[in-house]
């Protein structure tokens, strides 16, 4: 993994949320790959590159804590902002929150702490200039700054992401001791994880959801990588 | 392992459960076949009555039939099964051959006894066969099953194991656009809209939905409804039946906690399984709902609690239930609802073993002396924390978020301790059940030891010599002035005791005064006794250190909960011992 990144990202709360257990939302027991690529995305990324998550270690316990909040039940229309756009004129376009408020139940993840392991490839958009290593210097030049296009989130956008980039070589930050026990699969038998989502395929019509099977072996998650027969599409 | 996914097993083990895909049928024959697909009887299912009416079995889902031609899995009426009709029967030949064509296909890499059976027997029927006596003329136009000749008693053909898993891949081959399903990661039809879950406790009677999508903000990428969250139509049968059947009253598979409907099963064959259900029911409610009328089940509820109690008293498991692996995975799903939908509020999967250690730590940390009467269910524990002490006003949440706790064994939610602190504030009513609770939040969350029992030595922490000193004022504003008192100093002065001591404990010093004062002219030899004993509650204070703060903070004001519930049931323990009780004498 010549081109590997390593990212320590940790944060108060996060929700990946279940896709069956949409409404009333219940979160995964562990960051969800296509959650680790917006993280990293929201560092760097351009049309040039595509994020390729190889694993998540976990260095906090699982805990769940079930909290409730207001959300909004609709979506502002597409088409209607467009029509917005094209008549230079916002009339008509807003959501009104006071009107359209859902409580929702969610259960969400407490204190969660992760190592997201991943390396990046170039696409077809890669022009002469992107090189790998350009953009490998860039992403770990930015991230260990603490640059990023948008506050990178754990799931939903109001759990901030807190990251630190583990440099090349350097150890791995610590684990939690309360993790080490049979629940996170550590001594032998892995946590089954259950079917997890892997990412939305964009380029296949109907834009279906691919799925995994996952599972934590010592604290670690590895996630397939997008050509293998673990992948279930 | 996700919650549906389990659930989803759990369905497969339910001793009675409707299986996918199937309906009840008007059945009058059965075949008997042998092995090599030879008739060996035919048995009429008829009821005895005067229309001699079918029998209804549970038979693989008919197929919807207009005017094409379409044979059932494994049973159908005679035209087709044997070819024969009352009938002129223009289409007899094609509807029999159109049966045996399907049946070929569909079990065409079968290795299953009696399917090859009925496959063989498919092969060599010649509707001329078709004579009496074996074969009796009312047969014509009956719905036909098949069963084998070693088994017919038991089950049908189509009860079969191989049947069944034929029949889910028949059915899953006839859907249109498959996806991956998400619960068991094959590709199969996805069900749109999920059948509703009742009986959750609050939830509309009509039933809620745990999978749900009826606004567009819940909705992504444009997907519609059950695209969103792509679950097999199996799989949706699956959880929502065995869902449905834990959450009936008498399940034996559900408790109420709180606000949150609780169902656990385990992952076991019956008899274990069943074993460490109740016993997770016996831990959690005192089952006193329970109509245990049968002396059979009174006899099972003696054993039980008689194991319980061996438990609860810190003796293993595997000792006291050697019946129960403690590698047994349970299951516990607290549901509770919200606008017409459910919410998951915990879902806890572990080995049996865990939860039981995890029990025994509960109790070990609720343990308290003057103990509450019995072993008193989560549910009491609750109802000490609600207004007026009425399940009704059991704050949300906080039930689920402590029986996650519970059961994972994992700090307590801290609002117990706000709320406990509340509520003694509100109604100054310190018993063993809010002391209880007060201390394992202490020992849990914020490690701190916490006395189990009165520690008259006890220093360490000034929250819990103010709460005794508390005590011991009030004891002697008792002792004065009789039982009739009526706003007692605990009345008035608790909240602002525990919270800001400084405020009230100089005035308590000196209305003490006043009531030893009384005391002395009354019953001497009580004073002297109280006297010494606030003596000695002072002594433990440390002069130099600040002895009675300005406030104290919440783990302190605990403290204090605890200190005057083991003082203060120190004078009743007194009384119910010598039964020497002096205000007794003055009244």
């Amino acid at each position: 993994m010549s081109y590997g990144i390593r990212l320590h990202v940790w944060g108060q709360h996060a929700l990946f949320t279940r896709p069956e257990l949409k409404v009333e939302r219940y979160s995964f027991d562990v960051i969800t790959p296509s959650a680790a690529r917006g993280v990293l995305e929201a560092i760097h990324w351009k049309p040039a590159i595509r994020w390729v998550i190889d694993r998540v270690h976990v260095l906090k316990p699982i805990r769940f804590q079930t909290i409730r909040r207001n959300e909004v039940g609709h979506k502002a229309p597409a088409g209607k902002i467009k029509q917005a756009m094209n008549r230079g004129d916002l009339a008509g376009l807003q959501l009104l929150v006071d009107e359209d408020r859902q409580q929702r139940a969610s259960t969400v993840l407490v204190a969660p702490a992760y190592v997201i392991e991943a390396h990046f490839e170039l696409t077809a958009k890669a022009g002469p200039d992107d090189t790998e290593g350009k953009h490998l210097d860039i992403f770990n030049r930015r991230a260990a700054r603490g640059q990023c296009f948008n506050q990178p989130c754990l799931g939903t956008r109001e759990f901030v992401a807190h990251f630190e980039l583990v440099a090349p070589g350097a150890r791995l930050p610590e684990r939690d001791p309360d993790m080490v026990n049979a629940q996170h699969g550590f001594g032998g038998s892995p946590r089954d994880l259950g079917t997890m989502l892997w990412d939305i395929d964009h380029t296949a019509p109907g834009r279906p959801s691919l799925f995994f099977r996952a599972s934590l072996n010592e604290g670690v998650m590895e996630v397939p990588a997008s050509d293998s027969p673990e992948v279930l599409r | 392992m996700s919650m549906i996914a389990s659930l989803v097993r759990a369905y497969e083990r339910l001793p009675d459960a409707p299986p996918f895909g199937f309906s009840s049928e008007k059945i009058g024959f059965c075949i008997v076949l042998n092995s090599d697909g030879t008739v060996a009887e035919v048995i009429d299912l008829r009821g005895d009555d005067k229309k001699r009416s079918p029998r209804m079995v549970l038979v693989p889902q008919a197929v919807k039939r207009t005017v094409g031609i379409a044979p059932n899995f494994l049973w159908d009426k005679s035209a087709y099964v044997l070819g024969v009709t009352a009938g002129d029967g223009k289409r007899t030949a094609d509807e029999h051959a159109k049966f045996r064509e399907a049946h070929a296909e569909w079990l065409s890499d079968t290795d299953d006894a009696g399917l090859l059976a009925l496959l063989r027997f498919l092969e060599s029927w010649r509707p001329e066969h078709f004579v009496p006596p074996i074969w009796p003329e009312e047969m014509r136009d009956q719905n036909i099953v098949f069963a084998l000749a070693e088994e017919y008693r038991e089950r049908f053909l189509h009860d079969r194991h191989a049947a069944r898993q034929a029949w889910n891949g028949i059915g899953a081959a006839g859907a249109s656009a498959p996806q991956i399903c998400l619960v068991t990661g094959e590709r199969t039809a996805t069900a749109r809209l999920h059948p509703s879950i009742k009986g959750v406790w609050g939830a509309q009677s009509s039933g809620a939905s745990i999978v749900s999508f009826n606004l567009d903000a819940f909705t992504s990428y444009g997907h519609e409804q059950g695209d969103n969250a792509p679950v097999s139509e199996a799989a949706v049968f699956a959880y929502t039946t065995a869902l449905n059947r834990f959450l009936e009253k008498g399940s034996g598979h559900r408790i109420q906690i709180g606000d949150a409907s609780t169902v656990f099963w385990a992952d076991a064959e019956k008899h274990m399984a069943e074993l460490a259900e109740s016993f997770f029911a016996a831990m959690f409610d005192t089952g006193e709902a329970e109509d245990t009328s049968k002396t059979e089940d009174k006899l099972q509820t003696k054993i039980l609690a008689t194991q319980l109690e061996s438990i609860r008293l810190g003796q293993k498991l595997t000792d006291v239930l050697p019946e129960i692996d403690p590698g047994v995975r349970f299951h516990v799903l607290g549901l509770s609802p919200n606008a017409a939908r459910l919410s998951v509020r915990f879902y806890w999967e572990d080995d049996f073993g865990q939860l039981t250690a995890n029990y025994q730590k509960y109790l070990k940390e609720m343990a308290i002396e003057p103990a509450p009467d019995g072993w008193p269910p989560l549910w009491h524990y609750l109802n000490d924390l609600a207004v007026l002490g009425k399940r009704d006003n059991v704050p949300p949440n906080l039930a689920g978020d402590w029986m996650r706790s519970i059961l994972t064994g994992t700090p307590y939610p801290l609002t117990l301790l706000t709320m406990a602190l509340t509520r003694i504030r509100a109604d100054g009513k310190v018993n063993a059940l809010r002391a209880a609770i007060l201390k394992s939040v202490l020992i849990r969350n914020l490690n701190m030891e916490a006395p189990v029992a009165l520690d008259p030595a006890y220093k360490d922490n000034k929250g819990y010599v103010l709460g005794r000193l508390f005590a011991v004022y009030e004891q002697v504003q008792r002792a004065a002035l009789g039982r009739n008192v009526n706003a007692t100093i605990k009345d008035k002065f608790y909240g602002s005791a525990s919270a800001t001591p400084q405020k009230v404990f100089r005035t308590l010093d000196a209305g003490s005064q006043n009531h030893f004062s009384r005391l002395r002219k009354q019953n001497p030899g009580w004073a002297v006794n109280l006297e010494k004993l606030l003596a000695s509650v002072t002594d433990l204070m440390d002069p130099a250190g600040d002895p009675i703060p300005v406030s104290l903070n919440s783990a302190e004001q605990a403290m204090f909960g605890i200190g005057y519930h083991h003082q203060r049931s120190e004078f009743f323990r007194e009384r119910d011992d010598k039964n020497t009780d002096p205000t007794e004498a003055d009244e």
